[in-house]
């Protein structure tokens, strides 16, 4: 079997804009799961609400499409009732951190068996480009028309603090790299978070300079620095050089789990 | 097998241009019927998916496939009697 046998083939293409990197990253999920062997009837995808959220629509397995922010409280909910089945959640910046952010912290810490996808465009995608928690300062959005002065959420940061088991961070230029570690966040018992930064060409793009697709993701691999050079560089005590972000696996760890098949 | 694109499916956001390392997916110059310049393809056989798939078993490269944001990228067996190209580059 393939990945592109877990679409609905019927609900192709995807609402999607011209180059949405939302794409890339259920194509990196469904090559995971299928690496795997996961049968259809065993796997559930659960979603809130937003762009990067539709996306358990496409794929043929049961599905929650839920209300915004909450889906990791669904998820939760399918984990203890059915732990034999694999919840995967998929998710974008504003419903996993903004609304969502406590559901978020406290998943993490009651190390829930589930991974959870956060394709993190650095806006509200869906509602056309409102300023959410990992909008980069100085950023155009419609609530920060003079550029964003706020702080950023580090989601990965957050989920090492909050007690999650497994938590990596790649773009969707990083493919391979990409579906390994979603693979490995599948295969992890407890709670594992993918932070994927994605493009999103017509509310964040066009208005901060990345309108073209192949660019941004251009951007995206020139500004990402792998987290063993970026810890030697600061080892070493050497500059770091700004505006990058630091890609890979931050942990992989053991704490006790909830939700894990017996 | 032959390296296609579907029309019905491709967005034209170029994507597969920038992974491809052999350059097989090339800027595309007509619209098609829904407005949407499809990328043209420079002798996709050199793909060593085309040739290498059956034999290994599993795709190989397949970095464009991955990053095409609308799955409009595949491999179809050829049609009976139609010429197969193998062309190897290294
Ligand atoms: C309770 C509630 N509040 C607000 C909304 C409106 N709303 C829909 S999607 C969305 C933001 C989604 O942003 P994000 O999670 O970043 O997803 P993206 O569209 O960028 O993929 C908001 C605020 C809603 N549907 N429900
Ligand atoms: S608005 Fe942004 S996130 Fe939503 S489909 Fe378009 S490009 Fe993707
Ligand atoms: S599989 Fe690799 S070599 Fe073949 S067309 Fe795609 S990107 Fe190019
Ligand atoms: S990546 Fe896919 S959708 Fe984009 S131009 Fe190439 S074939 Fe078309």
């Amino acid at each position: 079997m393939s990945f592109r046998d877990w679409y609905r083939i019927d609900r192709l293409p995807t609402i999607y804009c011209v180059g949405c990197g939302n794409g890339t990253v259920i194509n990196c999920t469904l090559h995971a799961v299928d690496t795997l062997g996961w049968k259809w009837e065993e796997t559930v995808f659960v979603s809130g609400i937003g762009c990067s959220s539709r996306a358990p629509g496409y794929i043929k397995t049961d599905s929650l499409h839920t209300t915004h922010g909450r889906a990791l409280a669904f998820a939760t909910g399918i984990k203890l009732a059915r732990p034999d089945l694999h919840v995967v959640v998929f998710t974008g910046d504003g419903d996993l951190a903004a609304i969502g952010g406590n559901h978020f912290i406290h998943s993490c810490r009651r190390n829930v068996d589930m991974t959870v996808i956060c394709m993190n465009n650095w806006i509200y995608g869906m509602t056309g480009g409102q300023g959410s928690p990992t909008t980069p300062r100085g950023a155009i959005t419609t609530t920060t028309p003079y550029g964003s002065g706020e702080g950023v959420f580090d989601l990965s940061a957050l989920a090492v603090v909050a007690g999650a088991n497994h938590v990596a961070r790649w773009t969707s230029y990083h493919v391979k790299e990409l579906t390994r570690a979603i693979q490995t966040g599948l295969e992890t018992p407890g709670f594992s978070l993918i932070e994927v930064l994605t493009q999103c060409p017509t509310a964040y793009g066009r208005r901060n300079k990345l309108r073209d697709v192949a660019e941004t993701v251009e951007y995206l691999k020139d500004h990402a620095i792998l987290l063993q050079k970026y810890n030697r560089l600061v080892q070493e005590g050497k500059p770091v050089p700004e505006d990058m972000f630091t890609v890979g696996e931050f942990i992989r760890r053991n704490r006790p789990a909830m939700g894990v098949p017996p | 097998m032959k390296l296609v694109i579907d029309s019905d499916r491709c967005k034209g956001c170029n994507l597969c241009m920038l992974v491809c390392p052999y350059r097989i997916f090339k800027e595309g110059k007509d619209q098609n019927e829904r407005g949407i310049i499809i990328p043209e393809l420079d002798r996709p056989e050199r793909c060593p998916n085309c040739r290498l798939q059956r034999l290994y078993g599993r795709t190989v490269c397949g970095l464009c496939q991955m990053i095409c944001p609308d799955q409009a990228i595949r491999w179809d067996d050829e049609k009976e009697n139609e010429p197969q190209k193998v062309v190897i580059e290294f």
